[in-house]
Protein backbone atom coordinates (compact mmCIF):
# COMPACT_ATOMS: atom_id res chain seq x y z
CA UNK A 1 0.00 0.00 0.00
CA UNK A 2 1.44 3.42 -0.68
CA UNK A 3 2.34 5.78 1.77
CA UNK A 4 1.07 9.70 0.31
CA UNK A 5 3.58 11.97 0.48
CA UNK A 6 7.02 11.60 2.73
CA UNK A 7 9.92 13.21 2.80
CA UNK A 8 13.52 12.99 4.38
CA UNK A 9 14.08 16.25 4.12
CA UNK A 10 11.12 18.42 5.25
CA UNK A 11 11.25 21.57 3.59
CA UNK A 12 10.60 19.48 0.70
CA UNK A 13 7.28 18.34 1.88
CA UNK A 14 4.89 21.58 1.07
CA UNK A 15 6.03 21.93 -2.56
CA UNK A 16 6.08 18.20 -3.16
CA UNK A 17 2.47 17.48 -1.73
CA UNK A 18 0.92 20.55 -3.62
CA UNK A 19 2.83 19.22 -7.06
CA UNK A 20 1.19 15.87 -6.28
CA UNK A 21 -2.29 17.74 -5.65
CA UNK A 22 -2.72 19.99 -8.73
CA UNK A 23 -0.45 17.92 -11.47
CA UNK A 24 -2.68 14.61 -10.56
CA UNK A 25 0.77 12.58 -10.68
CA UNK A 26 0.56 8.93 -9.21
CA UNK A 27 4.51 8.61 -8.68
CA UNK A 28 6.85 11.26 -7.88
CA UNK A 29 10.92 11.24 -6.76
CA UNK A 30 12.68 14.23 -5.78
CA UNK A 31 16.31 13.58 -5.24
CA UNK A 32 19.90 14.47 -6.14
CA UNK A 33 22.04 13.10 -9.39
CA UNK A 34 23.77 11.27 -6.95
CA UNK A 35 20.34 8.91 -6.39
CA UNK A 36 19.97 10.64 -3.11
CA UNK A 37 15.96 10.48 -2.13
CA UNK A 38 14.32 13.40 -0.49
CA UNK A 39 11.02 12.54 -0.42
CA UNK A 40 8.94 10.45 -2.27
CA UNK A 41 4.64 10.35 -3.28
CA UNK A 42 2.73 7.26 -4.10
CA UNK A 43 5.92 4.38 -4.22
CA UNK A 44 4.52 1.42 -2.18
CA UNK A 45 7.68 -0.49 -1.87
CA UNK A 46 11.27 0.33 -0.62
CA UNK A 47 12.56 -1.88 -3.26
CA UNK A 48 10.55 0.84 -5.92
CA UNK A 49 12.14 3.62 -4.86
CA UNK A 50 15.34 2.52 -4.53
CA UNK A 51 15.46 1.30 -8.27
CA UNK A 52 13.63 4.34 -9.65
CA UNK A 53 15.88 6.31 -8.00
CA UNK A 54 19.03 4.48 -9.44
CA UNK A 55 17.34 4.58 -12.64
CA UNK A 56 16.49 8.44 -12.44
CA UNK A 57 19.94 9.39 -11.56
CA UNK A 58 21.50 7.13 -14.42
CA UNK A 59 19.32 8.89 -16.90
CA UNK A 60 20.22 12.04 -15.90
CA UNK A 61 24.11 11.70 -15.75
CA UNK A 62 23.66 9.46 -19.06
CA UNK A 63 22.02 12.99 -20.69
CA UNK A 64 24.08 15.15 -18.78
CA UNK A 65 27.12 13.39 -20.64
CA UNK A 66 25.48 13.51 -23.78
CA UNK A 67 24.89 16.97 -23.37
CA UNK A 68 28.43 18.23 -22.73
CA UNK A 69 29.50 15.56 -25.62
CA UNK A 70 27.40 18.30 -27.76
CA UNK A 71 28.82 21.22 -26.20
CA UNK A 72 25.81 22.33 -24.68
CA UNK A 73 24.29 22.79 -21.40
CA UNK A 74 22.36 19.93 -19.55
CA UNK A 75 19.00 19.16 -21.23
CA UNK A 76 16.61 20.64 -18.89
CA UNK A 77 13.73 17.75 -19.36
CA UNK A 78 12.92 14.24 -20.56
CA UNK A 79 9.66 13.28 -21.33
CA UNK A 80 8.14 9.95 -22.67
CA UNK A 81 4.84 8.31 -23.19
CA UNK A 82 3.34 4.90 -23.35
CA UNK A 83 -0.18 4.15 -24.18
CA UNK A 84 -1.69 4.53 -20.34
CA UNK A 85 1.21 6.54 -18.42
CA UNK A 86 3.68 9.03 -19.28
CA UNK A 87 6.91 9.61 -17.12
CA UNK A 88 8.79 13.56 -16.93
CA UNK A 89 12.22 13.60 -15.60
CA UNK A 90 14.05 17.17 -15.02
CA UNK A 91 16.56 19.18 -12.70
CA UNK A 92 17.05 21.93 -11.87
CA UNK A 93 19.57 23.90 -9.26
CA UNK A 94 18.87 25.18 -5.73
CA UNK A 95 20.81 25.76 -2.74
CA UNK A 96 20.67 22.16 -1.78
CA UNK A 97 22.72 21.53 -5.46
CA UNK A 98 21.49 20.29 -8.49
CA UNK A 99 18.38 18.00 -7.47
CA UNK A 100 16.16 16.05 -10.53
CA UNK A 101 11.97 15.37 -9.90
CA UNK A 102 11.07 12.15 -11.27
CA UNK A 103 7.20 12.42 -12.16
CA UNK A 104 4.91 9.51 -13.51
CA UNK A 105 1.61 10.25 -14.29
CA UNK A 106 -1.87 8.57 -15.68
CA UNK A 107 -2.69 9.53 -19.18
CA UNK A 108 -6.04 9.90 -18.02
CA UNK A 109 -5.82 11.89 -15.45
CA UNK A 110 -3.48 14.15 -16.23
CA UNK A 111 -0.85 15.40 -19.59
CA UNK A 112 2.39 16.39 -19.87
CA UNK A 113 1.37 19.94 -20.44
CA UNK A 114 0.04 20.21 -16.60
CA UNK A 115 3.10 18.36 -15.45
CA UNK A 116 5.35 20.79 -17.10
CA UNK A 117 3.46 23.40 -15.86
CA UNK A 118 3.22 22.64 -12.30
CA UNK A 119 6.45 21.64 -12.12
CA UNK A 120 7.95 25.14 -12.64
CA UNK A 121 5.89 25.71 -9.63
CA UNK A 122 7.64 22.75 -7.75
CA UNK A 123 10.75 23.92 -9.18
CA UNK A 124 10.54 27.38 -7.61
CA UNK A 125 8.66 26.50 -4.72
CA UNK A 126 11.80 24.22 -3.83
CA UNK A 127 13.98 26.62 -4.88
CA UNK A 128 12.45 29.02 -2.63
CA UNK A 129 12.92 26.23 0.54
CA UNK A 130 15.69 24.81 0.15
CA UNK A 131 18.29 25.30 2.93
CA UNK A 132 21.86 26.78 2.28
CA UNK A 133 23.90 24.16 1.15
CA UNK A 134 26.65 23.17 3.78
CA UNK A 135 30.21 21.40 3.20
CA UNK A 136 29.52 17.71 1.96
CA UNK A 137 30.02 15.69 4.62
CA UNK A 138 32.07 12.53 3.24
CA UNK A 139 29.90 9.40 3.32
CA UNK A 140 32.19 6.28 4.41
CA UNK A 141 30.67 2.76 3.39
CA UNK A 142 30.04 1.96 7.18
CA UNK A 143 27.66 4.98 7.34
CA UNK A 144 26.00 4.88 4.01
CA UNK A 145 24.06 1.72 4.83
CA UNK A 146 22.37 2.87 8.15
CA UNK A 147 22.00 6.30 6.30
CA UNK A 148 20.21 4.45 2.85
CA UNK A 149 18.29 2.29 5.86
CA UNK A 150 16.91 5.34 7.92
CA UNK A 151 16.24 7.16 4.25
CA UNK A 152 13.68 4.53 3.50
CA UNK A 153 12.25 4.18 7.21
CA UNK A 154 11.25 7.75 6.64
CA UNK A 155 9.77 7.72 3.41
CA UNK A 156 8.04 4.98 4.60
CA UNK A 157 6.87 5.93 7.72
CA UNK A 158 8.21 3.52 9.64
CA UNK B 1 -31.76 -9.39 -2.85
CA UNK B 2 -31.56 -12.22 -5.45
CA UNK B 3 -34.54 -10.58 -7.27
CA UNK B 4 -33.24 -7.47 -7.62
CA UNK B 5 -29.64 -8.59 -9.03
CA UNK B 6 -31.64 -10.30 -11.41
CA UNK B 7 -33.33 -6.85 -11.98
CA UNK B 8 -30.10 -4.74 -12.12
CA UNK B 9 -28.57 -7.46 -14.64
CA UNK B 10 -31.83 -7.29 -16.93
CA UNK B 11 -31.45 -3.58 -16.89
CA UNK B 12 -27.79 -3.60 -17.41
CA UNK B 13 -27.97 -6.05 -20.25
CA UNK B 14 -30.27 -3.34 -22.10
CA UNK B 15 -28.30 -1.06 -21.47
CA UNK B 16 -24.72 -1.36 -21.18
CA UNK B 17 -23.22 1.87 -20.92
CA UNK B 18 -25.89 3.02 -17.93
CA UNK B 19 -24.50 3.38 -14.59
CA UNK B 20 -27.05 0.33 -13.10
CA UNK B 21 -23.66 -1.96 -12.82
CA UNK B 22 -22.51 0.54 -9.89
CA UNK B 23 -26.25 -0.90 -8.11
CA UNK B 24 -25.71 -4.09 -9.07
CA UNK B 25 -21.53 -4.42 -8.58
CA UNK B 26 -22.91 -3.54 -4.90
CA UNK B 27 -25.15 -5.96 -4.59
CA UNK B 28 -23.01 -8.58 -5.47
CA UNK B 29 -20.32 -7.31 -3.08
CA UNK B 30 -22.88 -7.45 -0.36
CA UNK B 31 -24.23 -11.11 -1.09
CA UNK B 32 -20.81 -11.98 -1.13
CA UNK B 33 -20.07 -12.95 -4.39
CA UNK B 34 -17.15 -11.37 -5.35
CA UNK B 35 -16.01 -12.76 -8.27
CA UNK B 36 -18.99 -11.60 -9.83
CA UNK B 37 -19.19 -8.27 -8.50
CA UNK B 38 -15.95 -7.53 -9.54
CA UNK B 39 -16.59 -8.58 -13.15
CA UNK B 40 -19.31 -6.67 -13.37
CA UNK B 41 -16.91 -3.63 -12.05
CA UNK B 42 -14.05 -4.23 -14.21
CA UNK B 43 -16.82 -4.45 -17.14
CA UNK B 44 -17.97 -0.87 -15.85
CA UNK B 45 -14.84 0.48 -15.65
CA UNK B 46 -13.71 0.05 -19.30
CA UNK B 47 -16.73 1.98 -20.25
CA UNK B 48 -16.49 4.40 -17.44
CA UNK B 49 -12.63 5.09 -16.96
CA UNK B 50 -13.33 8.51 -15.47
CA UNK B 51 -15.68 7.72 -13.07
CA UNK B 52 -14.34 8.19 -9.69
CA UNK B 53 -17.62 5.89 -8.27
CA UNK B 54 -16.79 3.02 -10.57
CA UNK B 55 -13.25 3.05 -9.11
CA UNK B 56 -14.40 3.43 -5.76
CA UNK B 57 -17.00 0.67 -6.19
CA UNK B 58 -13.88 -1.65 -7.77
CA UNK B 59 -12.02 -0.50 -4.78
CA UNK B 60 -14.48 -1.42 -2.05
CA UNK B 61 -14.91 -5.17 -3.99
CA UNK B 62 -11.09 -5.58 -3.94
CA UNK B 63 -11.17 -4.29 -0.43
CA UNK B 64 -13.64 -7.39 1.20
CA UNK B 65 -11.21 -9.67 -1.67
CA UNK B 66 -8.28 -8.77 0.97
CA UNK B 67 -6.62 -7.35 -2.08
CA UNK B 68 -5.73 -3.81 0.08
CA UNK B 69 -2.57 -3.10 -2.44
CA UNK B 70 -4.92 -2.46 -5.51
CA UNK B 71 -7.69 -1.34 -3.68
CA UNK B 72 -5.74 1.51 -2.37
CA UNK B 73 -5.00 2.37 -6.15
CA UNK B 74 -8.07 2.55 -6.89
CA UNK B 75 -9.01 4.53 -4.05
CA UNK B 76 -6.09 6.54 -5.05
CA UNK B 77 -7.07 7.13 -8.51
CA UNK B 78 -11.45 7.76 -7.31
CA UNK B 79 -9.83 10.95 -5.41
CA UNK B 80 -7.40 12.04 -8.32
CA UNK B 81 -10.53 12.14 -10.75
CA UNK B 82 -12.99 13.22 -8.17
CA UNK B 83 -11.07 15.03 -4.78
CA UNK B 84 -14.30 15.54 -2.71
CA UNK B 85 -15.12 11.80 -3.30
CA UNK B 86 -16.17 11.10 0.72
CA UNK B 87 -16.51 7.49 -0.43
CA UNK B 88 -13.36 6.52 -1.83
CA UNK B 89 -11.43 9.16 1.55
CA UNK B 90 -13.23 6.90 3.77
CA UNK B 91 -11.90 3.93 2.13
CA UNK B 92 -8.11 5.13 1.82
CA UNK B 93 -8.62 6.11 6.08
CA UNK B 94 -9.66 2.51 6.56
CA UNK B 95 -6.39 1.38 4.54
CA UNK B 96 -3.94 3.51 6.45
CA UNK B 97 -5.97 2.51 10.08
CA UNK B 98 -4.93 -0.81 8.46
CA UNK B 99 -1.40 -0.43 8.15
CA UNK B 100 -1.18 1.65 11.40
CA UNK B 101 -0.86 5.10 9.90
CA UNK B 102 -3.07 6.75 11.99
CA UNK B 103 -2.07 10.49 11.29
CA UNK B 104 -3.07 9.39 7.75
CA UNK B 105 -6.31 7.86 8.47
CA UNK B 106 -7.55 10.56 10.52
CA UNK B 107 -6.48 13.54 7.74
CA UNK B 108 -8.51 11.41 5.18
CA UNK B 109 -11.17 11.16 7.79
CA UNK B 110 -10.72 14.66 8.48
CA UNK B 111 -11.03 15.86 4.52
CA UNK B 112 -14.23 13.49 4.31
CA UNK B 113 -15.90 15.69 7.08
CA UNK B 114 -15.18 18.70 5.12
CA UNK B 115 -17.23 17.69 2.47
CA UNK B 116 -19.93 16.30 4.44
CA UNK B 117 -20.24 17.64 7.67
CA UNK B 118 -23.32 16.14 8.68
CA UNK B 119 -22.40 12.74 7.93
CA UNK B 120 -22.73 10.93 11.23
CA UNK B 121 -20.45 7.89 9.81
CA UNK B 122 -17.40 10.27 9.32
CA UNK B 123 -17.28 11.20 13.26
CA UNK B 124 -18.46 7.81 13.90
CA UNK B 125 -15.06 6.16 12.17
CA UNK B 126 -12.84 9.04 13.99
CA UNK B 127 -14.37 8.17 17.57
CA UNK B 128 -13.51 4.40 16.99
CA UNK B 129 -10.22 5.14 15.31
CA UNK B 130 -9.37 6.97 18.05
CA UNK B 131 -10.26 4.31 20.59
CA UNK B 132 -7.80 1.71 18.68
CA UNK B 133 -10.74 0.23 17.17
CA UNK B 134 -10.95 -0.09 12.82
CA UNK B 135 -13.37 2.14 10.89
CA UNK B 136 -15.45 -0.24 9.15
CA UNK B 137 -15.38 -0.42 5.68
CA UNK B 138 -16.96 1.90 3.99
CA UNK B 139 -20.02 1.64 2.36
CA UNK B 140 -20.59 2.96 -0.82
CA UNK B 141 -22.32 7.27 -1.59
CA UNK B 142 -23.78 6.01 -4.91
CA UNK B 143 -26.09 3.15 -3.69
CA UNK B 144 -28.53 5.31 -4.79
CA UNK B 145 -27.10 8.08 -6.86
CA UNK B 146 -30.28 10.22 -7.19
CA UNK B 147 -30.45 11.01 -3.87
CA UNK B 148 -30.62 14.54 -2.81
CA UNK B 149 -28.26 16.18 -0.11
CA UNK B 150 -29.63 15.15 3.00
CA UNK B 151 -29.54 18.97 3.96
CA UNK B 152 -32.10 19.26 0.90
CA UNK B 153 -33.85 16.64 1.45
CA UNK B 154 -37.00 18.02 2.62
CA UNK B 155 -37.54 20.02 -0.40
CA UNK B 156 -39.14 18.71 -3.38
CA UNK B 157 -36.30 18.03 -6.18
CA UNK B 158 -39.21 17.94 -8.92
CA UNK B 159 -40.66 21.05 -8.48
CA UNK B 160 -36.51 23.33 -8.40
CA UNK B 161 -37.48 24.12 -12.58
CA UNK B 162 -41.26 23.75 -12.22
CA UNK B 163 -42.71 25.70 -14.97
CA UNK B 164 -39.22 25.80 -17.06
CA UNK B 165 -38.88 24.79 -20.33
CA UNK B 166 -37.45 21.26 -20.13
CA UNK B 167 -37.36 20.98 -16.38
CA UNK B 168 -37.25 16.83 -16.42
CA UNK B 169 -34.88 16.16 -19.17
CA UNK B 170 -32.67 19.02 -20.14
CA UNK B 171 -31.88 20.31 -17.03
CA UNK B 172 -30.02 19.69 -13.99
CA UNK B 173 -28.44 20.76 -10.65
CA UNK B 174 -26.48 19.29 -8.52
CA UNK B 175 -23.99 19.69 -5.79
CA UNK B 176 -20.09 20.04 -5.58
CA UNK B 177 -19.51 16.13 -5.05
CA UNK B 178 -21.73 15.50 -7.86
CA UNK B 179 -24.72 14.61 -6.23
CA UNK B 180 -28.13 15.29 -7.99
CA UNK B 181 -30.12 18.16 -6.41
CA UNK B 182 -32.82 18.51 -8.72
CA UNK B 183 -34.08 18.05 -12.53
CA UNK B 184 -33.16 15.24 -15.28
CA UNK B 185 -31.27 14.37 -17.62
CA UNK B 186 -32.56 12.05 -20.90
CA UNK B 187 -30.02 11.80 -24.06
CA UNK B 188 -31.19 11.93 -27.96
CA UNK B 189 -32.95 8.36 -27.42
CA UNK B 190 -34.53 8.93 -24.24
CA UNK B 191 -32.35 7.47 -21.97
CA UNK B 192 -32.14 8.37 -18.34
CA UNK B 193 -28.29 9.86 -18.44
CA UNK B 194 -28.64 11.71 -15.08
CA UNK B 195 -26.14 10.07 -12.80
CA UNK B 196 -23.61 9.74 -15.22
CA UNK B 197 -23.55 13.69 -16.27
CA UNK B 198 -23.58 14.49 -12.75
CA UNK B 199 -20.94 12.38 -12.22
CA UNK B 200 -18.59 13.67 -14.61
CA UNK B 201 -19.89 18.24 -13.93
CA UNK B 202 -18.22 17.98 -10.80
CA UNK B 203 -14.42 17.42 -12.49
CA UNK B 204 -15.65 20.10 -15.04
CA UNK B 205 -16.51 22.74 -12.67
CA UNK B 206 -13.51 22.18 -10.82
CA UNK B 207 -11.31 22.40 -13.46
CA UNK B 208 -12.86 25.49 -14.71
CA UNK B 209 -12.54 27.00 -11.67
CA UNK B 210 -8.91 26.65 -11.66
CA UNK B 211 -8.39 27.78 -15.36
CA UNK B 212 -10.06 30.67 -14.94
CA UNK B 213 -8.04 31.72 -11.50
CA UNK B 214 -4.49 30.60 -13.00
CA UNK B 215 -5.14 32.61 -16.08
CA UNK B 216 -5.89 35.36 -13.97
CA UNK B 217 -9.23 35.53 -15.20
CA UNK B 218 -11.07 35.65 -12.03
CA UNK B 219 -13.85 33.79 -11.06
CA UNK B 220 -15.65 31.50 -13.85
CA UNK B 221 -19.32 32.53 -14.35
CA UNK B 222 -20.76 29.93 -17.20
CA UNK B 223 -19.13 27.47 -19.72
CA UNK B 224 -21.12 27.13 -23.08
CA UNK B 225 -20.55 24.10 -25.40
CA UNK B 226 -21.68 23.41 -28.66
CA UNK B 227 -22.02 19.72 -29.55
CA UNK B 228 -22.91 17.62 -32.96
CA UNK B 229 -26.17 16.85 -31.38
CA UNK B 230 -26.66 19.36 -28.84
CA UNK B 231 -25.34 22.44 -26.76
CA UNK B 232 -25.28 22.94 -22.93
CA UNK B 233 -24.54 25.46 -20.70
CA UNK B 234 -23.17 25.19 -17.37
CA UNK B 235 -23.24 27.46 -14.52
CA UNK B 236 -23.53 27.65 -10.99
CA UNK B 237 -26.14 29.09 -8.85
CA UNK B 238 -24.37 29.09 -5.61
CA UNK B 239 -20.28 28.58 -4.71
CA UNK B 240 -21.57 25.04 -3.53
CA UNK B 241 -23.84 24.34 -6.57
CA UNK B 242 -23.52 23.60 -10.42
CA UNK B 243 -26.30 24.09 -13.37
CA UNK B 244 -26.35 22.22 -16.28
CA UNK B 245 -28.99 22.90 -19.09
CA UNK B 246 -28.71 20.87 -22.02
CA UNK B 247 -30.90 21.38 -25.46
CA UNK B 248 -30.93 20.44 -29.01
CA UNK B 249 -28.11 22.17 -31.75
CA UNK B 250 -30.63 24.23 -33.16
CA UNK B 251 -30.95 26.31 -30.04
CA UNK B 252 -28.48 28.94 -30.17
CA UNK B 253 -25.64 29.25 -27.49
CA UNK B 254 -27.01 32.56 -26.96
CA UNK B 255 -30.35 31.78 -25.88
CA UNK B 256 -29.01 28.60 -24.31
CA UNK B 257 -26.87 31.22 -21.44
CA UNK B 258 -30.51 33.12 -20.90
CA UNK B 259 -32.37 30.02 -19.98
CA UNK B 260 -29.96 28.75 -18.11
CA UNK B 261 -29.64 32.37 -16.27
CA UNK B 262 -33.34 32.34 -15.44
CA UNK B 263 -32.99 28.62 -14.23
CA UNK B 264 -29.89 29.39 -11.77
CA UNK B 265 -31.79 32.24 -10.76
CA UNK B 266 -34.91 29.52 -9.88
CA UNK B 267 -32.49 27.35 -8.46
CA UNK B 268 -30.81 30.20 -6.05
CA UNK B 269 -34.48 30.66 -5.10
CA UNK B 270 -34.87 27.05 -4.20
CA UNK B 271 -31.59 26.86 -2.78
CA UNK B 272 -32.33 29.27 -0.72
CA UNK B 273 -35.38 27.74 0.93
CA UNK B 274 -33.60 24.77 1.88
CA UNK B 275 -30.97 26.19 3.95
CA UNK C 1 0.61 28.85 -38.70
CA UNK C 2 1.35 32.51 -37.31
CA UNK C 3 -0.49 33.80 -40.27
CA UNK C 4 -3.49 31.38 -39.62
CA UNK C 5 -3.43 32.93 -35.74
CA UNK C 6 -3.43 36.41 -37.60
CA UNK C 7 -7.10 35.82 -38.07
CA UNK C 8 -8.02 35.18 -34.57
CA UNK C 9 -5.94 37.99 -33.04
CA UNK C 10 -7.03 40.78 -35.38
CA UNK C 11 -10.10 40.04 -33.60
CA UNK C 12 -10.75 43.63 -30.90
CA UNK C 13 -9.97 42.07 -27.68
CA UNK C 14 -8.73 39.67 -28.20
CA UNK C 15 -5.19 38.84 -26.24
CA UNK C 16 -3.69 35.65 -27.41
CA UNK C 17 -4.25 32.65 -29.94
CA UNK C 18 -2.66 29.56 -29.65
CA UNK C 19 -2.62 25.81 -31.53
CA UNK C 20 -2.61 23.44 -28.60
CA UNK C 21 -1.90 19.41 -28.50
CA UNK C 22 -5.23 17.83 -27.19
CA UNK C 23 -3.82 15.56 -25.63
CA UNK C 24 -0.25 16.12 -24.34
CA UNK C 25 -1.66 19.67 -23.54
CA UNK C 26 1.58 21.56 -24.98
CA UNK C 27 2.04 24.73 -27.23
CA UNK C 28 1.94 23.74 -31.04
CA UNK C 29 2.32 27.55 -32.12
CA UNK C 30 1.38 30.97 -29.99
CA UNK C 31 0.54 34.68 -30.79
CA UNK C 32 0.14 36.00 -27.47
CA UNK C 33 0.19 39.38 -26.27
CA UNK C 34 2.81 40.43 -23.31
CA UNK C 35 1.75 38.91 -19.36
CA UNK C 36 -0.02 35.56 -21.01
CA UNK C 37 1.57 32.07 -20.15
CA UNK C 38 1.43 30.37 -23.23
CA UNK C 39 2.15 27.01 -21.42
CA UNK C 40 -0.30 27.56 -18.78
CA UNK C 41 -3.06 28.06 -21.07
CA UNK C 42 -2.03 24.69 -23.31
CA UNK C 43 -1.81 22.74 -20.36
CA UNK C 44 -5.44 24.22 -18.34
CA UNK C 45 -7.45 24.16 -21.53
CA UNK C 46 -6.41 20.57 -22.64
CA UNK C 47 -7.18 19.37 -19.58
CA UNK C 48 -10.51 21.12 -18.97
CA UNK C 49 -11.15 19.97 -22.64
CA UNK C 50 -11.24 16.41 -21.99
CA UNK C 51 -12.86 16.82 -19.04
CA UNK C 52 -15.93 18.66 -20.85
CA UNK C 53 -15.72 15.85 -23.36
CA UNK C 54 -16.92 13.03 -21.49
CA UNK C 55 -19.05 15.04 -19.60
CA UNK C 56 -20.71 15.63 -23.11
CA UNK C 57 -20.35 12.17 -24.20
CA UNK C 58 -22.37 11.15 -21.16
CA UNK C 59 -25.12 13.58 -21.78
CA UNK C 60 -25.42 12.36 -25.59
CA UNK C 61 -24.87 15.46 -27.01
CA UNK C 62 -21.51 14.33 -28.90
CA UNK C 63 -18.13 16.32 -28.67
CA UNK C 64 -17.78 19.89 -28.56
CA UNK C 65 -17.37 21.23 -31.95
CA UNK C 66 -16.89 25.02 -29.67
CA UNK C 67 -16.56 26.12 -26.16
CA UNK C 68 -16.42 29.18 -24.50
CA UNK C 69 -15.63 29.50 -20.61
CA UNK C 70 -16.60 32.92 -19.72
CA UNK C 71 -15.03 34.35 -16.30
CA UNK C 72 -14.98 37.91 -14.89
CA UNK C 73 -12.12 39.18 -15.95
CA UNK C 74 -11.96 37.27 -19.28
CA UNK C 75 -13.05 34.48 -21.45
CA UNK C 76 -11.17 31.10 -23.06
CA UNK C 77 -12.61 29.98 -26.13
CA UNK C 78 -11.93 26.87 -27.91
CA UNK C 79 -12.41 25.12 -31.16
CA UNK C 80 -11.62 21.19 -30.59
CA UNK C 81 -10.66 19.57 -34.28
CA UNK C 82 -12.17 16.53 -35.71
CA UNK C 83 -9.39 14.06 -33.58
CA UNK C 84 -10.03 15.62 -30.52
CA UNK C 85 -13.60 13.72 -30.16
CA UNK C 86 -11.13 11.09 -29.53
CA UNK C 87 -8.61 10.30 -26.15
CA UNK C 88 -5.54 9.47 -27.68
CA UNK C 89 -6.13 10.78 -31.21
CA UNK C 90 -3.44 13.33 -31.61
CA UNK C 91 -6.01 16.28 -32.16
CA UNK C 92 -5.74 19.79 -32.05
CA UNK C 93 -7.17 22.75 -29.62
CA UNK C 94 -7.68 26.46 -31.80
CA UNK C 95 -7.52 28.49 -28.26
CA UNK C 96 -7.96 32.27 -27.83
CA UNK C 97 -7.71 34.12 -24.61
CA UNK C 98 -10.08 37.41 -24.94
CA UNK C 99 -11.86 39.96 -22.75
CA UNK C 100 -14.76 39.50 -21.33
CA UNK C 101 -16.87 41.68 -23.57
CA UNK C 102 -15.12 40.35 -26.77
CA UNK C 103 -17.19 39.53 -29.75
CA UNK C 104 -18.05 35.70 -29.21
CA UNK C 105 -19.68 34.97 -32.53
CA UNK C 106 -17.00 36.80 -34.39
CA UNK C 107 -13.76 34.94 -32.56
CA UNK C 108 -16.12 31.18 -33.03
CA UNK C 109 -16.22 31.88 -36.53
CA UNK C 110 -12.60 32.69 -36.72
CA UNK C 111 -11.05 30.13 -34.20
CA UNK C 112 -13.54 27.44 -36.94
CA UNK C 113 -11.97 28.64 -39.94
CA UNK C 114 -8.31 28.24 -38.37
CA UNK C 115 -9.05 24.86 -37.65
CA UNK C 116 -10.29 23.81 -40.79
CA UNK C 117 -7.14 25.43 -42.18
CA UNK C 118 -4.63 23.77 -40.11
CA UNK C 119 -5.95 20.41 -39.90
Amino acid sequence: MSPQTRSVENWTLQPLTDFVREASVRLVLVLTPSGQVLAQSGFSRAVDVMSAAALAAAIVATTGELARQLQQPPFAALSHQGPKHGFFLATFTSDRGTLAVLAVYDLDVSSLGLVQLFYEQLAADLKAASPKTTVPKQVLAADFERELTDSLNTLFGR
Amino acid sequence: MADDIRALSAQLAQDPQSLVFLRLGEALRRKGQLDAALRVAMNGLERHPHLADAHDLYARILTDKRDYERAFDEWDMAVRIAPNHTGALKGLAFLYFKVGDLAQAESHLEAARKVEPDDPSIDQAITMMRGGVSPPVPEPTVASPTVASPTLGALDEARVFAGLEGANEGLLLIDGAGRVLGGALRDRAGADVTDAVAAYLAGVSQEAARTAKLLGLGAWNGLSAEGQQGNVHLAHPTPEALLLVVRERGIPLGRLAILAHRATAMARRWLERGT
Amino acid sequence: MSTALDLITRVRGVRGAMLVSADDGIVIAEQLMEGIKGGAVAALAASLAGRLRRAMEAAGTGTSVFWHLQAEQGALLVVPDGNSSVAGGGGILVVAVAEPDVNIGLVRLELLRVAETVV
